[in-house]
């Protein structure tokens, strides 16, 4: 039998279970983990959104400027990513509708990650606007896609906790 | 086996969830992303219009663009100033061979320094990088403004020139 980070059933309901998650650490450390995984990479969401809400047009030019989406796919994608992104970061913060969040979320960095290393392979010298539609942002490089990399890894954290839960003893072996 | 069982119906409703969630979400963000945008004052065009020879166009009376064939012949016959303007670092890591530098955002104090390098009457072909980079554009109707005639602006610059493989070079070694 596994433990599921968010088996609140678990934590609450089961007295069992209480008692076992007080003798062994690992369980509250996992649980942990799994809220603070969320907070940062929601927090991270609802950041990157910020500017790009804001600043609609300069995002837009951004996207341009990647030069990999259709002309007419542009200004759409302008418009819904940075919502994407603040309703990503809120679900993951408050854990709501986490499965399709965390595939989302992983979906994101797989195409962001994608899309640095394409231009940075055919040399294209662009700004990230990940998180700032600003050019002071910097050109893109290898430490934006490693950036981009770290908050990956949560997010595949995230997914991998979310669809496998974590392994632990049953409680019924464990009260003899 | 009852705890097997309770898992894979746990992580078979996950996978179910995340069917429904994802295609939610999405619609959700699109939904909001395009509605703000539909009230706010400074809206942008679901579908915009992004060529870049219809935008440099429509910022200039005369179309500045010359193609790389062109821009080629008069590097060959050196009957033109090629001018960089990105930033000095971009330029340290490559240009088009025996260009000058002149970054667009410092070009108030570095333009009295250059000025003296054009002989005058030369054509003047500016580049930077990116088709949606306006530094070259920006740089050369200011060159314009500063008396120059034959201002040229290769679009993309760096991009094509290297995809050429055009002579370039690194450094801050500029030759004539």
């Amino acid at each position: 039998m596994r433990f599921h980070p968010e088996d609140k059933s678990m934590e609450q309901n089961s007295d069992c279970c209480n008692e076992y998650a007080k003798r062994h650490p690992r369980i509250i450390f996992t649980g942990i983990l799994y809220r603070a995984a969320r907070w940062i990479l929601g927090i991270v969401f609802i950041y990157a959104s910020f500017h790009k809400i804001l600043y609609p047009a300069a995002f837009a030019e951004a996207v341009y400027l990647y030069q990999i989406l259709p002309d007419w796919l542009i200004n759409l994608t302008a418009l819904v990513l940075p919502w994407l992104e603040l309703f990503l970061g809120i679900f993951l913060i408050i854990g709501l509708w986490m499965p399709g969040a965390v595939v989302i979320s992983n979906l994101l960095f797989i195409i962001f990650m994608g899309a640095l290393s394409y231009n940075m392979a055919r040399g294209l010298d662009i700004s990230c606007g990940c998180f700032s539609t600003a050019a002071t942002e910097g050109a893109a490089d290898i430490w934006t896609v490693l950036r981009d990399g770290m908050f990956m890894s949560v997010s595949l954290y995230l997914l991998i906790a979310t669809f496998r839960s974590m392994p632990r003893r049953s409680c019924n072996l464990n009260r003899g | 086996m009852k705890g097997i069982d309770d898992l894979l119906t746990r992580d078979r409703s996950n996978r179910r969830q995340a069917l429904w969630q994802i295609p939610a979400i999405v619609l959700m963000a699109g939904l909001v992303g395009i509605c703000v945008n539909y009230l706010r004052p400074d809206a942008i065009p679901v579908v915009g219009d992004w060529p870049v020879e219809t935008s440099m166009a429509a910022t200039t009376e005369d179309n500045l663009i010359i193609s790389l064939p062109e821009a080629a012949k008069l590097f060959s016959a050196r009957a033109a100033v090629f001018i960089d303007a990105r930033d000095e670092q971009n330029y340290e890591n490559g240009h088009i061979r025996g260009a000058l530098s002149l970054p667009w955002y410092n070009v108030s104090k570095r333009f009295p320094g250059i000025a003296g390098d054009i002989p005058s009457g030369t054509m003047i072909i500016i580049y930077c990088d990116g088709e949606g980079c306006h530094l070259s554009h920006d740089l050369a109707v200011f060159l314009l403004d500063k008396g120059f005639e034959n201002v040229r602006d290769l679009a993309n610059g760096w991009t094509v020139w290297q995809n050429a493989n055009l002579p370039v070079e690194k450094g801050n070694a500029v030759s004539s």
